[in-house]
């Protein structure tokens, strides 16, 4: 990969500052915004009110799914480096065709709401990668990237505009459709020669640790995801306060769960590292809703459970079964708890929590996401099957060295 | 374990440590409280700022300049220690000079963000000379070097007349050439098998990138908390956003392009990903659409990558070429984006005279960085420091209480 990848992510990077030279400018604070409590604000005043909660997500985007992939023995530089690169071109990417889709022919006017947009866009990029780790070039990342990103635009422009559903937390059109899009990308990679599994598959004491400052990073920010660009005042209030209790439901679950499936009662660290996190994707359609704590803490223990659950049973079964193999396991983080929150919000619309949506387009919304992703993850499988990414051998997957210079003199 | 090291620090760390906090406390004691006249929505507000600098001086340039192999424990420690001290004696020689120029001394949450930010301009020299100096040699370049930026300072507000929200201007280029001189003085030629030490290794290198991405995260809030205007800071946020993204983008493409083998280096990564988040410090809220942020983060990948290939020295942090050549092009940036603008009658207020006046401060401070740190580079040389030996370069084993068979595990 000495001209191939470096080129192309070189042109693209050219061509995005053009397409941004072309279609994007600054908003001014010439259109005021009215407020419901009868104060007007200016732009400003709102992207500083908001710039804290984007903070945290870009903190939640880079350390904390960067971290998060870092589980590997030999495969943390390109975890969290892989990470970074493909979150920081996903990002200007995904502010363009966003804001191509929600414009309407005009300048795109990039404001609070834009970035954090653009850092939820990568957000699927991240989960699908994480169903793919180990297994692809940069390269392939690279395209997948520009895919991904504009098949969830699409898909997110059906479900917010057309079917009009709620996803304040993005459970379904992020999560779901990230877990489904990478599922079926890795089912199309499937490698047969590494059916018995791969010596370098596998964690250290050292990579777990690691992988745990991205798990403590996700669970800490995850109320700001999913409360990032709810309306401001009881929504946004409900949105945080019912994440932090379906997290910490989750938590409990899932350690028991995970002691109660393990061989001798001890604690999983791939059960500990992900399935706690399970309960701020689950809760995340409906944490706008006016459902009380205890609902929250329902959900968040229900995807604790599940989450462990489908470590045990599910990951192994897709394997041998269905020729799909996820290496991090995001079917189980963000697949299966993304589709316990479509669901939940069908329930909490059945009792009358929420005037926004009705069930039919909840209903839509989830199947558009979960449809979506499969056959844009196919298609794209099939794109970066073709010979010339220079994908990895067998032999080399999960490995560093083949992209990263390791333990090189640090001048040379 | 202490005895096996001839140049013990116990007699000199401990009593300077505690004389230097000592002195703190009671010139800090002549300092008060003044009424708190911002409202809550602004307290918050510097205090938020405030929160973001410490992320950025503990988590990021602590663990960045972790990502050496045996040195992990003086890294982030001695940041801790010397932010701390930069901290307080900022606040001092601040509300000095405030009393000797106003006869009013001010003492308030507002004081302590430049004062953090003499704090960070100290941590990021450190990072040159880190694991070849001892924490009383650190202490002394904290002490000489925060009151550099102080000496700035305060010429830069009486003579240029430049307000204190300027300082963003100068201050990855002061706080590079101070460390590289500083380095450059401190130079003896490293024993044999240096390289190995300071090998990385999967572990430290992954700390190295934690420090990065905190610093790559805060980097807009960094370069927008000098602004005043909230339409303006937001332009410095949005324009800091874009440039740090695409120079992610382009160090990591341009290093893979780089090897011979087209592998991706990550020590490159570490540092050139923040170049662009220092090349836009000076100019961000002056540029008016994304796409000149995004060319400026581009050159600045391009820039720091090149001289991380070219300039061979001994610096393993890469200050220069992460702090130093993009903070040179980002006043080159600022100062073609005031020609410009006031040429095509965009932006009235900067005349001419101005201008020279703002090249005439820029070239204060780089002489100003020059001679500090000559002058520190040359003090810390002398003997009574009990510096390591060359042979003890890079080794937390010098300063730590470690056990023998942990660090060869590690």
């Amino acid at each position: 990969m000495r001209f191939s990848f470096p080129l192309m992510a070189l042109g693209l990077e050219v061509a995005m500052i053009v397409l941004f030279g072309l279609f994007a400018e600054y908003e001014t604070d010439h259109g005021m915004i009215y407020q419901p409590n009868t104060t007007q604000i200016t732009e400003s005043e709102r992207f500083f009110q908001l710039y804290p909660l984007f903070q945290d997500v870009h903190v939640m985007i880079f350390v904390g799914f960067g971290f998060l992939m870092t589980f590997l023995k030999k495969y943390g530089f390109s975890g969290v480096g892989i990470n970074l690169f493909v979150a920081a071109l996903g990002l200007q990417w995904g502010i363009i065709i966003q804001g191509i889709l929600h414009s309407h022919g005009e300048k795109i006017q990039i404001g609070i709401k834009n970035i954090i947009n653009a850092d939820f866009s990568t957000a699927t990029v991240l989960i699908s990668f994480g169903a793919v780790l180990g297994k692809t070039s940069p390269i392939q990342m690279l395209i997948m990237t520009i895919l991904e990103i504009a098949a969830f635009a699409g898909n997110e422009y059906l479900v917010g505009e057309i079917f009009q559903a709620t996803d304040i937390g993005a459970s379904m059109t992020i999560h779901a459709f990230g877990a489904y899009f990478g599922l079926a990308v890795a089912g199309i990679l499937y490698r047969s020669g590494l059916r018995k599994g791969h010596r370098n598959e596998e964690s250290t004491y050292n990579s777990d640790l690691f992988a745990m400052i991205g798990t403590i990073f996700l669970w800490i920010f995850w109320p700001s995801f999913n409360s990032a660009i709810a309306e401001p005042g009881d929504e946004q209030n409900r949105a945080i306060v019912n994440t932090y209790f379906s997290l910490a439901a989750c938590v409990l679950t899932a350690f028991a769960f995970s002691s109660l499936v393990t061989h001798g009662g001890k604690l999983n660290m791939v059960h500990i590292q992900n399935a706690t996190l399970a309960g701020g994707v689950a809760v995340g359609t409906c944490a706008d809703m006016d459902i009380s704590p205890y609902v929250a803490m329902i959900i968040g223990s229900i995807a604790g459970v599940v989450s462990v659950l489908g470590y045990k049973l599910l990951t192994p079964c897709f394997a041998t079964k269905l020729r799909i193999h996820d290496t991090c396991g995001v079917h189980n983080l963000h697949g299966l708890p993304g589709v316990i929150g479509g669901l939940a919000s069908i329930v909490a619309i059945v009792m009358g929590k929420s005037k926004k949506s009705t069930i039919a387009m909840q209903a839509a919304a989830l199947g558009s996401s979960i449809g979506t992703a499969i056959v844009g993850g196919i298609l794209t499988g099939l794109i970066l099957k073709i010979p010339f990414w220079e994908q990895p051998s067998d032999q080399n997957c999960y490995d560093d060295s083949v992209y990263w210079e390791v333990k090189v003199g640090r001048s040379k | 374990m202490g005895s096996r090291y001839p140049r013990s620090i116990r007699s000199c760390l401990p009593l300077w440590a505690l004389l230097l906090e000592t002195a703190l406390l009671l010139l800090i004691f002549f300092t008060a409280y003044d009424v708190p006249l911002m409202d809550q929505k602004t307290f918050m507000g510097t205090y938020q700022v405030f929160q973001e600098f410490i992320i950025m001086a503990v988590l990021g340039l602590g663990f960045l300049n972790a990502s050496l192999q045996k040195q992990g424990w003086s890294s982030v420690a001695f940041s801790l220690f010397m932010l701390v001290l930069a901290v307080q004696w900022a606040i001092l020689t601040d509300s000095f000079t405030d009393w000797l120029l106003s006869r009013k001394v001010p003492n308030k949450l507002t004081s302590i963000y430049p004062a953090s930010m003499s704090a960070i301009t100290v941590l990021i020299s450190a990072g040159m000379v880190l694991g070849k100096a001892n924490l009383v040699q650190l202490t002394v370049m904290t002490l000489l070097e925060v009151t550099a930026i102080g000496i700035m300072r305060t010429v830069g507000s009486t003579f240029f007349q430049l307000d204190h929200h300027m300082d963003i201007l100068f201050f990855p280029t002061f706080a590079a050439y101070f460390g590289v001189i500083v380095a450059r003085c401190l130079a003896k030629p490293l024993p044999k098998g240096w390289e190995k030490k300071t090998q990385m290794a999967t572990p430290s290198s992954l700390f190295g990138m934690l420090g990065t991405l905190f610093l790559w995260i805060f980097w807009p809030s960094f370069n927008s908390a000098p602004l005043n205007l909230l339409e303006e800071k937001r332009t410095a946020l949005l324009n800091t956003y874009f440039a740090l993204a695409v120079s992610a983008v382009t160090a990591t493409s341009v290093s893979a392009l780089a090897h011979p083998h087209g592998k991706i280096n990550l020590l490159h990564v570490h540092n050139a990903v923040l170049a662009g988040g220092v090349a836009s410090s000076a100019p961000a809220y002056l540029i008016s659409s994304p796409w000149i942020a995004m060319v400026l983060g581009l050159l600045a990948g391009l820039i720091s990558i090149g001289g991380a290939k070219c300039l061979v020295t001994q610096d393993f942090s890469g200050v220069h070429y992460t702090f130093g050549l993009p903070g040179l092009l980002g006043v080159a940036t600022y100062i073609m984006l005031l020609l410009w603008n006031s040429s095509s009658k965009v932006w009235v207020p900067r005349t001419g005279n101005q201008m020279l006046t703002m090249m005439g401060a820029f070239s204060f401070a780089v002489l100003m960085s020059l001679a500090s740190g000559l002058l520190t580079g040359l003090l810390l040389r002398l003997k009574i420091w009990k510096a390591p030996h060359e042979a003890k370069y890079f080794e937390d084993q010098t300063f730590w209480e470690l056990h023998p068979h942990l660090f060869l595990h590690f």
